[in-house]
């Protein structure tokens, strides 16, 4: 097997003698990829099981919400066994029944409780909520989900994203959106700074600067970046990757092939040579070759550049070669490859998603839900108030929140202990 | 030889922070008054010496400098200690100290090791996300570290008092168990820490999934960090979920915080640098 000879052992740019070696054995990951498209591993978000489960979350959601959180987050106004909370308080108080219950009204009105009186089997309860309106904030919070999932949904059902590269001084049509985007100059610039662990090679900018022509026909110059994408009749354009075009003169025996020598590979093409099976690929651009070991350095910026080609003979893999600009390489069968000049290319990702303005709304929507949820906490009084003997009345007083009761606790025995002391003079009352 | 003033002041912190866990620490095992009033200050000020490091080193490089595991651990650290101080001083949980302080010592070390000098950020650094999506993410995991250490006192309360129940000879800890708050008041302190985090990582994910938008053109792209997060926001939820239902609350939320915090020291640490990715920003 010749596949993985290390590039040391080819610095010397010469794949004659790879050619009639032993081809590299692949069909064993046919059944791999099979499985792979079967099971639209290739394009997942457009799947039937990635679908099929966003389908079943937001199904799940909804039963949660109207099964478990509705009947939870908003119970009806009922009585309760006050004894039987774990937050109770029982007083008694030298004044009439009705009194109290005014007063009692006036008090935790007072303090921004919301009183409500309802009569159940002849027994008059009152109701404090604090907070009420927050009871709602899971209910915010899981519409925040549903609506991310339509946003979602819209740019599945609607939205479309690519990539492409464009070569320094080329024009490109975009597919899907018909723009022919020019790529005039792009630039790179990549800063080298000696740390404690040594030199660090650290990218510093990435701009590309295009002439783009939308629907309007009207060419204009764009300037993209990493972070800066542009925008084209709706679609966005980033900023994606850069690469080494490079032109190569390919001969047979001495005989300029001009219709190879005219192309501009991008790095991961290939040509073939014509009469025969085999093909050469332009695997990747060494920008900078070590001039005493020959081997490529990490340094990115272009200073003694090489390519990294490979062979194949009829699809299966036979070697690869570092190959200097302006040296030859040898194919075999009187073909050779000279890697002559190399060009900049810019590569670009475009994406238009109808689904952002809801997504954006969703977010929001999702975050006030959850913020309600956290921050407020609604907490309901039970309010019982008997008439024991003639101006004597009992005060039963329970609290239910919907975070149970130890969060309660402290604030319980305050608001308590405030009724007991202002209810507890009947000149107060009377 | 003379230290740069943000060294000095990273050197300051880590020593405040060294020596206020020590101190509370002790508290905590002792309950002697006087410690508090050695280690809360000592907190203070590692915690002020952290903030004011980050607005120097901010200053004199001009690089936003929490763009590498260095300032985002540094930040980490002091967030934590804030949120702590906050805690302790709102709720009298100064007990809990030394256990805050170490870890922070220990992540803040950990950070100094990462430190490399002053590098410009990458292209895809260069936003103005970077000031907004980095302190909310680094600051609910401070958060989240808070609640795993009240979580990890709440079962240590726990099992301990199943331990020592009725065996004489352990009255001295069980006296020191009791001397701690009860559970449901840890476990209203682990909800409240948790309270924050959530929050502030669910704007963290808001905010970095419209970052990557603008960066990438994508929302959400399975990054290893990115999914890491959303696991993490799933442990978090559950938790919430999970503690309105008086069965789970308690002792099983107390698991699933400090589980949520494993995870999240996972999604920071362990995808930072063991995994390769987008989010793979070490130095």
């Amino acid at each position: 097997m010749v596949s993985g000879i290390s590039l040391s052992s080819l610095s010397t740019a010469n794949l004659a003698g790879l050619i009639n070696a032993v081809p590299v054995e692949l069909n064993g990951l046919a059944p791999i990829a099979r499985a792979i498209l079967r099971l639209n591993f290739d394009n997942i978000y457009h799947s039937p099981w990635y679908v099929g489960i966003i389908g079943l979350i937001l199904i799940s959601l909804g039963v949660c919400t109207f099964k478990r959180v509705i009947p939870a987050r908003l119970p009806p106004l009922r009585p309760v066994t006050v004894d039987k909370i774990p937050l109770h308080d029982t007083f008694e108080v030298e004044a009439s029944a009705p009194s109290v219950r005014r007063r009692l009204a006036e008090l935790l009105s007072a303090r921004g409780w919301r009183i409500r009186e309802r009569l159940f089997g002849g027994v008059e309860w009152s109701f404090a909520d604090r907070h009420d309106w927050a009871r709602r904030g899971v209910l915010v919070a899981h519409s925040g989900f549903v609506i991310i999932a339509a946003g979602t949904t819209l740019y599945w059902a609607r939205g479309f994203a690519g990539e492409f590269a464009v070569v320094t001084g080329q024009m490109q049509q975009v597919e899907r959106t018909h723009a022919l985007i020019r790529l005039d100059d792009f630039a790179y610039k990549i800063s080298p700074i000696m740390t404690k662990s040594g030199m660090v090679y650290q990218p510093v900018d990435y701009v590309s600067k295009v002439t783009v022509t939308g629907n309007d026909g009207v060419a204009k110059r764009y300037t993209v970046r990493v972070n800066h994408p542009i925008n084209v009749d709706g679609t966005l354009y980033y900023q994606a990757s850069y690469g080494f075009g490079m032109r190569f003169r390919v001969t047979h025996y001495g005989q300029v092939d001009p219709s190879l020598s005219a192309r501009t590979l991008l790095e991961g093409d290939s040509f073939d040579l014509p009469g025969t099976q085999r093909s050469v690929l332009y695997e990747r651009f060494a920008p900078t070759i070590d001039r005493q070991s020959g081997m490529p350095t990490a340094d990115p910026r272009v200073n003694n550049p090489a390519v990294v080609l490979g062979a194949s003979q009829a699809g299966n893999t036979l070697g690869e070669a570092l190959v200097p600009l302006g040296q030859a390489i040898d194919l075999g069968g009187g073909w050779r490859v000279v890697p002559k000049q190399y060009v900049l290319y810019s590569g670009f990702q475009y994406r238009n998603d109808p689904g952002v303005p809801l997504v954006g709304i969703g977010a929001f929507v999702l975050l006030a839900g959850l913020i309600i949820s956290f921050y407020f906490l609604p907490a309901r009084l039970y309010l019982r108030v008997d008439e024991i003997t003639p101006g004597r009345a009992r005060v039963g007083a329970a609290a239910t929140t919907v975070k149970g009761y130890d969060v309660f606790a402290d604030e319980f025995g305050r608001v308590a202990a405030a009724l007991r002391g202002e209810l507890g003079t009947p000149a107060a009352i009377e | 030889m003379s230290l740069p003033a943000d060294e000095l002041l990273i050197a300051i912190a880590l020593i405040a922070y060294t020596l206020g866990a020590l101190a509370l620490l002790v508290y905590f095992f002792s309950r002697t008054p006087w410690l508090v009033k050695v280690g809360a200050p000592l907190a203070i000020a590692g915690c002020a010496a952290q903030f004011i490091q980050l607005v120097v080193r901010y200053e004199t490089t001009h690089v936003w400098p929490l763009l590498n595991l260095y300032g985002s651990l540094s930040l980490f650290t002091a967030m934590s200690v804030a949120i702590f101080i906050g805690f302790a001083f709102r709720y009298r949980l100064w007990f809990a100290g030394g256990f805050v302080l170490a870890l922070a010592a220990i992540f803040l070390a950990y950070a100094v090791t990462w430190y490399e000098g002053t590098m410009p950020p990458v292209p895809s650094l260069q936003s103005y996300w970077a000031k907004i999506h980095v302190p909310i993410v680094v600051s609910s995991y401070a958060a989240f570290l808070v609640a795993f250490v009240f979580s990890c006192i709440y079962l240590i309360k726990y099992y301990g008092e199943r331990s020592v129940a009725g065996v004489e000879p352990r009255a001295a800890v069980a006296r020191w168990l009791a001397a701690l708050p009860s559970l449901p008041q840890l476990d209203v302190i682990v909800y409240r820490a948790v309270a924050i985090g959530l929050p502030l990582i669910s704007v963290g994910i808001i905010t970095g999934a419209m970052w990557a938008k603008e960066a990438w053109g994508a929302y959400w792209q399975w990054d290893p960090k990115e999914t890491a997060a959303l696991f993490s926001w799933i442990i978090y939820l559950a938790y919430m979920h999970l503690h309105t239902r008086h069965a789970w609350r308690g002792l099983r939320t107390s698991w699933v915080s400090v589980i949520g915090f494993l995870s999240i020291i996972f999604c920071y640490l362990g995808v930072n640098i063991w995994i390769s990715g987008l989010h793979s920003y070490k130095i």
